[in-house]
């Protein structure tokens, strides 16, 4: 008996190895299910036979047995659980291998699009006035030569025509605005002190077309009528302006000019935006841009639109939107707005 | 206005540098556009000689070959001007000299060794007169670098309109006078007279008296027409003007130097001896002095004796009683013209000269006699003329010189700028104006100090108050106006939303990925007409309609002739060829080119034509938008309709990509998917998209978009907003693109009138829905939207949702019929639906589909 047990002990040592050897030699979880079945199943496991002996031993024998064929049990089991978690991982880790992507091919966007510099620019100027009070309208492109020339103090064959040569539908009559200003006209005629519009808009001038002029570009009109306003206040504002569209360090002066329609007029500069003012080719080695004309609303145009010069005061300004923006945006051409190249446009 | 700096300190003394002075001017509104450094590129190579000897090349029909004394020595100049003689002493460019961009050297021609070049005024940037070597003055020294006589700083004023008394050196020194603190040094004409008088020499009718408010006349005999003298030729070089004979010359001189035009007759060419200052008849006609022969109207004003016209007053002379070599007694006019009247003839015959340009801005009548004078005395000291005694003057009604009351409290008032009335004063009376205190007013004025300036007559532009604080503002400084923030109240907002709106969409658009571009409003009828596939008076409606306002359904058409019904309207046979003109359109008088004659009426052709010049270079497809105006004429006189409009362009592919669905062409539903998209952040939820014809676009391929609006009678009334479609390939064809284009033109003011003014929350069922799908097979020619649409009616309130999510056509469809597949949500809002109730709504959808369309359930 006691032969038979120990020999009963050798084969188990004997299973165990080799269940163990075969364990380290198996490469898929699928083997491994096999190898399951092999030696620890539940009907006809290795193991599951020598458990069948254990009846046919004596009583001192059979928990020798038992025991030994629990522990080979516990530890087969134990390899098994190894090594399949082993198996699991090298499986998921080849898994995530293959589905490794090239990250840097380019991704699949959707096509972004691109606002035209003059909107930009506009929309840019007019969030800086809106921050001042300032409300946005618009108006009429095709005018009355009475909105655009003779309510603002231009009378028929006045030479200040000859500052902007005009498109003509009827001609004396109807024409392509040649500024933003006749809304000047419109929205006091339409409205009571007080008042704070900008105006941008298309304009025309009859002129030939060339790297600086257009025969259609953009201006922004801007008016403020109250009963307290000064041409300090309009200093102030364009100054304000100033820094916020060309940065916080930018100066602003005032020097005489004429306008028809203002008095005092003014025109306005800011120090040069790429030489700081001490002399550049932009600039002229002049050290200062100019950047819109300005003014206090003529009184013969507050007479025109019933309102009191000696009640109210007002001041108007006009900037060409291009010249804005081609020195906001080193620009060198004014042809290339109209141009609509898209190499251009999608800078923006 | 060319100002050279050595005449301009004959009239007031200058201690600043050019660039200061250039700068003072320019603050003070005299804007310098240019300081024009004569002779700074001369060199020491440019030096005085004089001519020896002369001859003829042979062989040559404008060559000589001259001998130069150079004062050192003599050389020999090869020169082709025709101007030169023998004596002359002119300016030489020596070997290694620079004239512009060429260096001068040693050259051989036909024989001759040429060692230098004589120079004509242009070559030495002395004005722009290139007809001849420039001859200088007889007593020039020899072998003088040329800088060291005449070189000289020119100041380029822009002189603006209002102000006609800046258009004069002497103009110019009272603004230098005042800014700087100077005293003007005004020349005073001194002279004898002797003879017989004027006034009985010539006789001046004045006909009149508002177009020529003052006539006045001299006559000067025994004048010697030859050249004028080196300085004044000089200077009249430097200010842009050419010198011709020193009569002339004179009356340009005093123009520049004292603003007054003057013109000079030959006094024994006047008829009669008698000018008649008249208007012209209509369709008279005259010559002027540039040799075109002008039709005149009556609105222009003319000088003339009893037999015709001699000049155009203020504008030019003719040749009919001009000073010629043989003159010898001159009749001095010096008139004064109103301006309008001046500048509408200008205008009118296209001729603006020196005179007109200053008389348009308004000339001091007071000027007459003192221009008169100064050229009487000119032309006694160089011409030898004897000046009869006394002035004709025609004067009926003197200039009165105009005094205003004005408070220097206004400087601060207007400007913001606190001055002391004793500023005010200096800065006035240094301009010229005489400033008196009156103290009478000052108690009506409520103890505020009045001063009563008197506004001398040469400065037509002051009329009040605010005149007077620019004039203050001008001579204290602008730089001296404080900064402050605008403190008065903010206005009520005024309810014009468009520019939100329009950025709104420009927003929507871009995110979409189409890129913003803005062409010319300007266009021709042609370029319009290209959008057509056929053209014809029927076709060419498409560009003139607009959705009928107020939500009514359909389209007008907005031309005024259509609505006038007018036979050379539109509404002819469609079959007639068609004439472009016909196209009514806001027309432009005066257009730039052709292309450019008239306003557009569509979107859709920048639109095209900015696809074509783009995709000669650009690989990937096109996606560009515009949001502008069309203008659609309206009656005569009347000022067009503008309808702000969006217009969308696709051609070609997404972008150039390894993505198979980015790399794909546009198409229709990507042109729709876009407008759907802007109609779903619009918040428009009613509108409908319908199989339509139009022009443009293939027939097959273009959907009309309408938007839908509560109705009167409680249904739903659809008002069109726009086409979209693929273009035809006729119009395709002309734009030479690379990839079907794809259009689409939206009325912006009817889309944003379907826009829900509030959005209301509609509570979200907690209650579970349920999903059924639904596949259905029908005729092809079924449109989708008609299923959808019976889908919804018949699925009823509980039917939340419709999605259609697969469109199949082939085995085992039968030909001729597609499948549509449906995924529908049924929801209650008030309770959980069964099955039995979602089933029922399914089977009755199912049953109404095969009785509109003849659906059978895809098995
Ligand atoms: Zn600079």
């Amino acid at each position: 008996m006691i032969e038979q047990l120990d020999a009963l002990l050798a084969q188990l040592d004997a299973l165990q190895e080799r269940a163990l050897r075969e364990l380290e030699a198996i490469n898929s979880l699928a083997e491994l299910e096999d190898w399951d079945v092999r030696y620890l199943g539940r009907h006809r496991g290795e193991l599951k036979n020598f458990s069948t002996l254990i009846p046919k031993l004596g009583k001192a024998e059979r928990p020798v047995i038992g025991q030994k064929i629990n522990a080979v049990k516990e530890k087969l089991e134990s390899a098994l659980e190894t090594r399949r978690q082993e198996l699991r991982d090298r499986e998921l880790r080849e898994a995530l291998e293959r589905e490794r992507l090239d990250v840097t091919l380019p991704g699949r966007a959707l096509p972004a699009g691109h606002m035209h510099p003059i909107s930009r620019t506009i929309l840019e100027v007019a969030r800086i006035f809106t921050r001042m009070g300032f409300q946005v309208v618009q108006g009429p492109e095709v005018e009355t030569d009475y909105y655009n020339f003779q309510a603002l103090n231009i009378p028929v064959d006045h030479p200040a025509r000859d500052m902007q040569d005009t498109f003509w539908v009827v001609p004396g009559e109807i024409l392509l605005r040649t500024q933003t200003s006749p809304m000047q006209i419109r929205v006091m005629q339409a409205t009571r002190p007080p008042v704070r519009v900008i105006v941008p808009g298309k304009v025309f001038r009859h002129e030939a077309i060339d790297a600086s002029h257009e025969a259609m570009f953009h201006q922004i009109e801007g008016l403020l009528v109250d009963e307290r306003c000064t041409m300090a206040d309009l200093k102030g504002s364009l100054a304000r302006f100033a820094r916020e569209m060309f940065g916080e360090d930018r100066r602003v002066r005032f020097r005489g000019s004429y306008f028809p329609f203002t008095e005092p007029s003014a025109e306005v500069d800011i120090d040069c935006i790429l030489c700081k003012g001490s002399g550049c080719r932009l600039c002229k080695y002049s050290g200062w841009l100019e950047i819109l004309g300005s003014g206090m609303v003529h009184p013969r145009v507050l007479r025109e639109v019933g309102y009191d010069p000696r009640k109210y005061r007002g001041y108007a300004f006009g900037m060409g939107v291009e010249r804005i923006a081609m020195l906001k945006y080193a620009i060198g051409e004014i042809r290339l707005f109209s141009g609509n190249d898209l190499r251009f446009l999608r800078q923006f | 206005m060319r100002v050279p700096l050595s005449w301009l300190k004959e009239y007031v003394e200058i201690t600043q540098s050019p660039q200061e002075l250039a700068h003072t001017l320019t603050m003070a509104g005299l804007e310098v556009e240019t300081l024009d450094y004569i002779g700074a590129d001369w060199g020491d190579q440019i030096i005085t000689a004089q001519i020896t000897h002369l001859e003829k090349v042979p062989g040559s029909d404008h060559l000589s070959y001259t001998r130069i004394n150079t004062g050192s020595g003599e050389i020999g100049v090869i020169c082709g001007a025709p101007n030169i003689k023998e004596g002359d002493k002119v300016p030489l460019a020596l070997p290694g000299a620079r004239i512009g961009d060429l260096t001068i050297g040693v050259a051989r021609k036909m024989g001759y060794v040429s060692e230098g070049m004589l120079c004509s005024p242009r070559e030495l940037g002395l004005g722009s007169d290139h007809s001849g070597i420039y001859i200088l003055d007889p007593e020039t020294p020899l072998g003088v670098k040329l800088a060291d006589l005449l070189s000289d700083v020119v100041l380029e004023f822009a002189i603006k309109a209002h102000r006609g008394d800046l258009s004069s050196i002497i103009g110019i020194a009272r603004e230098v006078a005042a800014l700087t603190h100077k005293p003007l040094r005004l020349p005073e004409p001194r002279f004898n007279e002797q003879g017989q008088p004027a006034a009985e020499l010539v006789k001046v009718t004045v006909e009149d008296r508002e177009l020529c408010p003052r006539y006045s006349a001299r006559v000067i005999s025994g004048v010697k027409i030859g050249p004028s003298p080196g300085w004044m030729a000089r200077r009249l070089l430097m200010a842009g003007m050419r010198p011709i004979n020193l009569i002339v010359d004179i009356t340009n001189y005093v123009m520049l130097e004292v603003g007054q035009p003057l013109h000079a007759f030959d006094y024994d060419l006047v008829r009669e001896h008698h000018i008649i200052v008249r208007r012209a008849r209509d369709g008279e006609e005259m010559t002027t002095l540039d040799g075109v022969q002008r039709r005149l109207r009556n609105d222009m004003l003319l000088i003339t004796d009893p037999q015709g016209p001699t000049a155009i007053a203020g504008v030019m002379g003719s040749a009919i009683s001009e000073v010629n070599e043989g003159t010898t007694r001159i009749l001095l006019e010096s008139a004064n013209f109103k301006p309008a009247s001046i500048r509408r003839t200008a205008v009118a015959l296209g001729l603006r000269t020196e005179s007109s340009s200053r008389f348009e801005k308004g000339l001091d009548p007071e000027l007459t006699i003192f221009g008169a004078n100064r050229a009487a005395q000119l032309m006694a000291e160089l011409a030898g003329g004897q000046v009869h005694p006394g002035i004709v003057d025609v004067y009926p009604k003197p200039v009165e010189a105009r005094s205003i009351l004005f408070s220097p409290a206004e400087v601060e008032w207007l400007t913001g700028l606190k001055v002391t009335s004793r500023q005010v004063h200096e800065a006035l009376s240094a301009l010229e104006f005489k400033v008196e205190e009156v103290s009478a007013a000052a108690d009506a004025a409520g103890g505020e100090q009045l001063l009563r300036v008197t506004i001398p007559t040469f400065r037509g532009d002051i009329e009040e108050g605010a005149d007077l604080v620019e004039e203050v503002l001008r001579m204290i400084g602008y730089d001296q106006l404080p900064a402050t923030v605008p403190e008065g109240p903010l206005p009520e907002p005024h309810g014009d939303h468009w520019f939100e709106r329009e950025y709104e969409i420009r927003e929507i658009l871009i995110g979409l990925g189409l890129h913003e571009i803005l062409t010319y409003a300007m266009t021709s009828r042609q370029r319009m007409l290209n959008l057509l596939a056929e053209v014809n008076a029927q076709t060419a409606q498409v560009l003139l309609q607009k959705p009928a306002d107020d939500g009514q359904a359909g389209w007008i058409i907005a031309s005024a002739q259509e609505r006038a019904g007018s036979e050379d309207g539109l509404a002819s046979d469609g079959r007639e060829p068609f004439d472009a003109r016909s196209l009514p359109a806001v027309t432009i008088a005066n257009p730039l080119s052709n292309e450019l004659e008239c306003m557009r009426l569509t979107l859709l052709s920048g639109l095209m034509e900015t696809l074509q010049e783009n995709s000669k270079r650009n690989r990937a497809g096109l996606r560009l938008f515009e949001i502008g105006r069309r203008y659609l004429p309206r009656g005569a006189g009347e000022l067009p309709e503008e309808r702000r409009c969006a217009g969308i362009a696709l051609c070609g592919p997404a972008a150039i990509s390894w993505v198979p669905e980015l790399a794909r062409p546009a198409d229709f539903y990507d042109l729709k998917g876009i407008v759907e998209t802007l109609l779903e952040r619009l918040h428009i939820r009613r509108y409908r998209f319908s199989a339509a014809q139009h022009p443009t676009f293939h027939p097959g391929r273009c959907a009309v978009l309408e938007v839908g609006r509560p109705g009167m009678d409680g249904g739903e009334r659809f008002t069109p907003v726009g086409f979209l479609g693929e273009v035809h390939p006729l119009v395709q064809q002309r734009y030479d693109l690379p990839h079907r284009a794809y259009l689409c033109e939206l009325d912006l003011e009817t889309l944003y009138a379907a826009v829900p003014e509030r959005l209301n929350y509609a509570p979200i069922s907690r209650h579970q829905e349920l999903t059924r799908d639904l596949a259905v097979v029908v005729d092809q020619q079924v449109p989708a939207r008609a299923v959808q649409e019976a889908i919804e009616r018949h699925g009823g309130e509980l039917l939340r949702t419709v999605a259609l999510f697969d469109v199949y056509t082939g085995t085992p469809i039968p030909p001729g019929k597609k499948s549509l597949t449906y995924t529908l949500l049924y929801q209650a809002q008030d309770r959980t639906l069964t099955d039995a109730e979602a089933n029922a709504l399914q089977e009755r959808i199912v049953a109404a589909l095969g009785e509109e369309f003849g659906a059978v359930l895809r098995s």
